[in-house]
């Protein structure tokens, strides 16, 4: 698949008329916002690519014109200035629900696709847009690649897999989990021997679980580590790497503790999710058991910069109880 | 990523009429999966011990006698085999007129002190009635059934009412509506109490010490009473009805679709108390009145769970709250006691948060510490906009810039934050300065204006918080 068209068709940019300062604000954060098409004012959708000439916007693109005219809009509750609507998560769909105050307390419990409504026996529009641009976006997670600007400025170097293409990856899990011989090098070559915490990132599934919150779970993580006065070796990125990929690592490196940033398999709920696994003296041969893992770490599961913090600890308890894993937990008693 | 751990919670209620006392056992668990952050929640709350109801031992009509008290609670806590040391969380609410006593306050303080590691003192009218009204089992069943339930907890001293709407606080009020506002002795009437006094007066009636004790001259009070306690319900009082009135007027703003009473008065709606018996007051005339009155019979009645110990019950194991379990506190700090909260609204973006933060600080000294005696406060910081690991640098240097107005540096800097990020913003605080020690909770909701305490760490990393008032109305 083209990275890059995928990459500039999921760049929604939505914009409303009169309003193109919001431009910058949607294609910053990233994430696609949808506007309320039910809103009394005359606003439209617009999809194109930004990516490479954002000022090039009146042409080729997209236009959804508002299909409700204004008199008919039963949106006259929302009086806020901005007109973005909440998340589809904490808004009920449904058109006149029996019991409102009940169906909007489980809406806001789950991210799960529930009280949203139907349109005869189809989704609503805005539903199925929304159900399709979060199956781009977890596409897009996998395929897409993470930039070099932020690992520079993490001052992480990348090594590789003996994976060469994402299909590849995707095929052949077991070449995700080996260095290639040129990563065994520069490893050997740049990084402190025998850290007591080795830290490494991977894009895994997910380059975009990388891209949102690696800088701060890793920052975080670090702070609370040099509060705990815990010393941790030279940090890298491995590109296309599955889980077991530390297992190298723990053999070349021979750290203590190994915590490995990886993208998680995206879903249509998220596809940024992040997963820091911990190992206790990981090496060739580890068994799954001993291997644990915080998961869910990103702005809707749990923050990021607040896992970083957490972590720390959960370091700490392994390099107490040498070990990780189910063998922690029967440690611990 | 421990099984479980249990905590002993008591709860003491000392009433107009009435004191009590409930001892529950909490079970703790992590309730997160084993891949994820963990999250304590009390799963379980088991009642360990009742203690009978005591007649609230008072000196004269202003004082209450605090060594009996005191005996009376060691006493209970030897027939139910704990120590005060065992105590681990729970409340002491202070209700009714006994809250008017001159020596209430203190009573309450030194009770907290005595009767256990973390044992919280509360008063005030509206907190007696939302704790009450967890206790009865108002609050559980209007979220249940998805209903708007009124709890009227009738007393000795006052009627305290919340309103639940599915589960959640609508509003509350209190009337001086209770059982022991008229006492009799012999058949007698010994006493009536300033409040009635006035009703009275504006019913044209006359009831005063050493008349008959008969019930066709109680009558028309207790009807009286029922009505007004009615027309509250409704949000009808007249001028004149506003006489029987504890301090606001009823503020819910939802029509209530059923009531419950519970307290010692309601005891005797539902028969367990017959006469006027041990307590010779018009608790009895009371529940008769409000039972026939038309009015209230328009609700659906609701009975209640518990009656007499409704609020203790509440005391006891509804009061305390767990914090996020990714928090960062220094023990030796723990507990705190009676921490007034003040709020940092951040409106959901940083920016002028340096003004925002310097300016919340500053006013919390002026309320809290007006004469910069070194009176501490929690600051609770709300409307956080998504934080990077930059920007929680940010906060924490406008934190530590804006503390820098306390006077006194040996206090520790106490943060409440409403989003899962203690942790992370009490380990910047450190990193940036070791001068002061910092004590971070999260995931607990306050207001402005409520008290805070907070217990000791617990083997789940977890705090026990509890959020009160402490009002002692006059």
């Amino acid at each position: 698949m083209n990275t890059e068209l995928i990459e500039s068709i999921t760049k929604l940019i939505i914009e409303k008329i009169g309003k193109p300062s919001e431009e910058k604000l949607a294609s910053e954060s990233g994430m696609v916002k949808l506007w309320d098409h039910l809103s009394p004012e005359n606003q439209y959708i617009v999809t194109g690519s930004d990516s490479h000439d954002g000022a090039q916007n009146s042409n080729g693109l997209v236009k959804l014109w508002d299909h409700v005219k204004a008199d008919e809009s039963k949106s006259a509750g929302y009086k806020e200035e901005n007109t973005i609507l909440p998340e589809l998560e904490t808004r009920i769909g449904v058109s006149s629900p029996c019991h409102p105050e009940a169906l909007q307390e489980w809406v806001t419990k789950t991210p799960a696709r529930i009280g949203i409504g139907r349109a005869g026996l189809r989704p609503k529009i805005e539903t199925w847009l929304r159900f399709r641009l979060d199956h781009g976006a977890a596409v897009d997670a996998v395929y897409g690649s993470v930039q070099q600007e932020l690992l520079k400025s993490l001052n992480l170097f990348t090594v590789r897999t003996m994976v060469d293409q994402k299909e590849e990856y995707i095929r052949r899990p077991d070449l995700g989990r080996k260095l290639s011989e040129e990563a065994k090098r520069t490893i050997r070559e740049k990084c402190q021997y025998k850290p007591k915490v080795q830290i490494i990132a991977s894009d895994g599934l997910s380059s975009q679980a990388i891209e949102k919150n690696l800088e701060d779970v890793y920052l975080s993580f670090l702070q609370s580590l040099d509060q705990l006065g815990i010393e941790y070796g030279t940090s890298f990125y491995i590109e296309k790497g599955r889980v077991a990929s530390m297992d190298e690592v723990g053999e070349i490196l021979e750290p203590e503790v190994v915590v490995l940033f990886i993208g998680e398999r995206p879903g249509l709920v998220s596809s940024e999710s992040l997963s820091a696994y911990l190992c206790y003296k990981p090496r060739k041969g580890t068994i799954e058991a001993d291997r644990m893992v915080i998961s869910n770490i990103h702005s809707g599961g749990i923050p990021p910069v607040e896992a970083g913090a957490y972590l720390g600890s959960v370091v700490q308890k392994i390099l107490k109880y040498q070990a990780s894993g189910v063998s922690l937990v029967r440690k611990e008693g | 990523m421990k099984g479980h751990e249990q905590i002993i919670s008591a709860g003491i209620d000392i009433g107009t009429s009435t004191t009590k006392l409930i001892l529950s056992r909490f079970t703790l668990v992590n309730t997160a999966g084993t891949t994820q952050v963990p999250r304590i929640e009390i799963t379980n709350k088991e009642i360990m011990y009742k203690s009978s109801i005591y007649r609230t031992p008072l000196i004269n009509d202003t004082l209450i006698d605090m060594k009996a008290v005191l005996k009376l609670v060691e006493q209970e806590y030897q027939k139910a085999g704990v120590r005060p040391q065992d105590i681990q969380t729970g409340a002491i609410i202070i209700t009714g007129e006994t809250a008017t006593k001159q020596n209430a306050e203190e009573m309450l303080h030194l009770l907290s002190e005595k009767a256990g590691e973390f044992l919280v003192a509360t008063a005030g009218p509206d907190l007696e009635g939302i704790i009450a009204g967890k206790g009865s089992g108002a609050q559980q069943r209007s979220k249940e059934m998805g209903k708007t339930i009124a709890n009227i907890d009738i007393g000795g001293g006052t009627a305290n009412i919340a309103v639940y709407q599915a589960g959640q606080l609508c509003g509350t009020c209190t009337l001086h509506i209770g059982g022991r506002l008229i006492e009799f002795e012999n058949d007698k009437v010994k006493h009536v109490s300033a409040p009635v006094r006035r009703l009275l007066k504006q019913l044209g009636l006359s009831v005063k010490a050493g008349d008959q004790a008969a019930f066709e001259f109680i009558c028309p009070v207790t009807k009286a009473m029922a009505r007004i306690l009615g027309n509250t319900l409704k949000q009808q009082l007249t001028e004149e009805e506003k006489v029987l009135l504890l301090g606001h007027p009823p503020d819910w703003k939802v029509p209530i679709d059923q009531i419950m009473f519970s307290g010692g008065v309601s005891e005797c709606m539902y028969g367990q108390e017959s006469s006027s018996g041990p307590y010779m007051d018009i608790g009895v005339y009371l529940a008769k009145a409000l039972q026939d009155d038309p009015d209230l019979r328009s609700w659906e009645w609701i009975p209640p769970a518990e009656t007499v110990r409704a609020t203790v019950l509440g005391a006891g194991t509804q009061t305390t709250h767990i914090s996020g379990a990714t928090i960062q506190v220094d023990p030796v700090r723990l507990p705190l006691k009676n921490l007034p909260v003040h709020q940092l609204d951040m409106k959901r973006n940083l920016e002028d948060g340096s003004n925002k933060v310097m300016n919340a600080i500053q006013q919390a000294i002026q309320v809290y510490d007006p004469s910069l005696e070194g009176k501490n406060f929690a600051l609770y910081v709300t409307g956080l906009p998504f934080l990077r690991f930059r920007d929680v640098q940010q906060l924490g240097k406008w934190l530590l810039e804006g503390y820098k107005l306390q006077p006194h540096p040996s206090n520790p800097i106490v943060i409440v934050l409403q989003d899962d990020l203690a942790k992370v913003l009490g380990q910047t605080l450190q990193a940036m300065q070791s001068d002061r020690d910092v004590i971070c909770i999260d995931q607990i909701l306050v207001e402005q204006g409520d008290y805070l305490d907070i217990g000791n760490k617990l083997q789940s990393e977890v705090v026990p918080v509890v959020i009160k008032t402490l009002a002692f109305h006059s």
